[in-house]
């Protein structure tokens, strides 16, 4: 478990420090990402930059493309409302690119959960049968929703913080 | 779980070709399924109307299911049905803590003679459990459901209760009002104020403080996917049933267990006392007007019913909902509190429809003796034990009077009663 929240600090820190620079570390992106992970992780709990879906999910793959957290992004969840409820995956579900691996509830509303990447569910965020409205507060941090081993790429429109924030502005 | 995929119409089409037709009279219905799902799918169709003459709940609503995965994007389709007599609970709900299942089973199986304290059961009763939010419902023949399918963007969830209060005004209906839970009511004032009539969240009866609740006379649940989103709600006409529908929405084990998941808000519930057919032409002449912009288009309705289920992600929906484990092992998790004897504590906790602990506490022997039904039950799926005392007794070599007494208790409080298969 400790591993677990070192990295969901660790990813904290990264979309808080490219939240107040932003420019700077999407010029650093793709020129020197081995620089950007020493500084931010000293090694092992390096991950990549966050992507987002159409379907206002996000993910956050490891370094080595192996395993990866999901979540639902900040738009979505206060789009939702109020949540009550939050029907997580089980543990060592084997799921395919574009699945329900859960769903949210809110003002009688049920909205699917999907992914964009296949795999095998590793460990799902308990605190949020407990406490469902926390993802109301955090989203993108401390109220992910599951982790992943996972198998292949990501299918589908995968969207930077930029461009999805874009998305999301249009529609 | 996956949510069904678009069907090609060409898989379709390889599969009529496979079809015998031992009768050759089904060519017409064929002909109309097939013609369904291309009409749904037709990007040219932006306004859609649909009305279901089947009464079978798990039909209706994977009908209704399709028609939100396979509509254009940017379309909106009515869709009107009414269910046989049935409880429908909403996707995130806990059977035990929100119907009264005793009753079901008695009135539905003959499993246990109803006892002389409980009131009437009206015969064959279906458990539901749709795939939207919200709370559990009564569904019979008087009550009409209408369903709207929309793009996301458009979505707002007052908005087609709205269209619903402005057809019951339009039928004379000048108490009904939506209110702030998206559900349209009836208000009960006794005096008449000035009202702006164009106002569907207002009525000249709206009472604000004291004075009579307004009856809720239609409930709202909703479905969003990426692109579009579903608004289903009842509307009850004139059920003959309404005396005993709080009886089979209030589950005797509701104390003793602590659900996660979402709990009904209950409501008194009133009859608006209009004609099916009638109301069903106005909803559909109000949904024309609202979309098309004219008079007339109702007429293109379309007629669904049973030959619908040969489209096989109709079938797959509909084989779906009435799993057990749709049922049963859906329900968030939750503990029972058993308190069997003076002095003694059972906690049991239940994770997708799987047992995972079963505690007893106390000062007594009994406690420890109970091991043995600890054993018996942990690991094991709900669905399985069926019957507590006969699961029970089968496992449970040297039986002792304190263990019928913890299985009648758990046959009290967490009933399992066989879904009906017709």
């Amino acid at each position: 478990m400790a591993a677990h929240f070192s990295v969901a600090r660790a990813a904290r820190q990264l979309s808080s420090s490219a939240a107040r620079r932003p420019s700077a570390f999407v010029c650093q992106r793709w020129q020197r990402p081995a620089i950007v992970e020493r500084r931010l992780f000293s090694g092992s709990a390096a991950v990549r930059e966050k992507k987002y879906t159409e379907d206002h999910e996000w993910i956050e793959l490891s370094a080595d493309g192996k395993t990866c957290t999901l979540g639902i992004s900040e738009y979505a969840a206060k789009a939702l409302g109020d949540v009550v409820y939050i029907e997580l995956p089980q543990v060592e579900m084997d799921v395919a690119a574009g699945d329900a691996i859960g769903a949210v509830e809110s003002v009688k509303s049920a909205s699917d959960i999907l992914t964009p990447i296949g795999g095998t569910v590793t460990e799902v965020n308990d605190a949020l049968q407990e406490k469902p409205g926390q993802i109301n507060k955090d989203p993108e941090g401390e109220s992910w929703i599951a982790r992943l081993k996972v198998e292949g790429e990501p299918e589908g429109k995968m969207m930077s913080k930029e461009e999805y924030t874009a998305f999301t502005e249009e529609a | 779980m996956a949510p069904s995929r678009g069907l090609g119409l060409p898989q379709l089409r390889s599969i009529f070709a496979t079809s015998t037709d031992p009768r050759g009279n089904m060519a017409l219905a064929r002909r109309s399924f097939s013609s369904f799902a291309e009409r749904l799918a037709d990007p040219g169709n932006k306004f859609q109307s649909y009305l279901s003459r089947s009464r079978d709940p798990y039909l209706n609503l994977s009908i209704e299911d399709y028609i939100l995965r396979n509509s254009p994007p940017d379309s909106t389709v009515l869709f009107l049905y009414t269910n046989r007599p049935c409880i429908v609970i909403g996707r995130n709900q806990n059977p035990w803590t929100e119907v009264n299942l005793c009753m079901l089973d008695a009135a539905t199986h003959g499993g246990r003679a109803a006892k002389d304290t409980e009131p009437p059961a009206i015969g064959d009763v279906h458990l539901v459990r749709r795939r939207s939010g919200g709370g559990a419902v009564f569904h019979d023949e008087g009550n009409l459901n209408w369903s709207i399918t929309c793009p996301r963007g458009d979505f707002t969830r007052d908005k087609h209760a709205e269209m619903a209060v402005r057809a019951l005004r339009k039928l004379g209906v000048d108490r009904a009002r939506v209110n702030e839970r998206h559900d349209i009511v009836l208000d009960q004032g006794h005096t008449k104020r000035s009202a702006e009539p164009n106002d569907t969240h207002r009525t000249p009866y709206t009472v604000h403080e004291g004075g009579s609740r307004p009856l809720k006379v239609s409930g709202s649940a909703y479905k969003l996917t990426r692109a579009r989103a579903l608004h289903h709600a009842t509307t009850l006409l004139a059920s003959p049933n309404l005396h005993i529908i709080p009886q089979y929405l209030r589950s005797p084990a509701k104390k003793h267990i602590q659900a996660k998941g979402v709990e009904s808000v209950s409501s008194p519930v009133g009859n608006i006392g209009l004609d099916m057919t009638l109301f069903q032409k106005r909803l559909q002449e109000e949904f024309a007007a609202m979309y098309s912009g004219g008079a007339g288009k109702h007429s293109a309705v379309q007629t669904l019913g049973e030959e619908h289920l040969n489209i096989p992600d109709i079938r797959r929906g509909y084989d779906e909902l009435r799993t057990e484990d749709w049922m049963w092992s859906q329900t968030p998790q939750f503990t029972v509190n058993l308190q069997p004897f003076d002095g003694i504590h059972v906690e049991m906790k239940v994770h997708h429809g799987i047992i995972k602990t079963f505690d007893a506490n106390g000062a007594t022997h009994s406690a420890g003796s109970l091991e043995e039904v600890r054993s018996a039950l942990v690991d094991q799926k709900l669905q399985d034990i069926r019957n507590w005392n006969k699961h029970l007794r089968s496992r449970i070599d040297s039986w002792e009077d304190h263990h019928s007494v913890v299985a009648d208790r758990l046959e009290e409080l967490l009933p399992i009663p066989q879904l009906s298969t017709c």
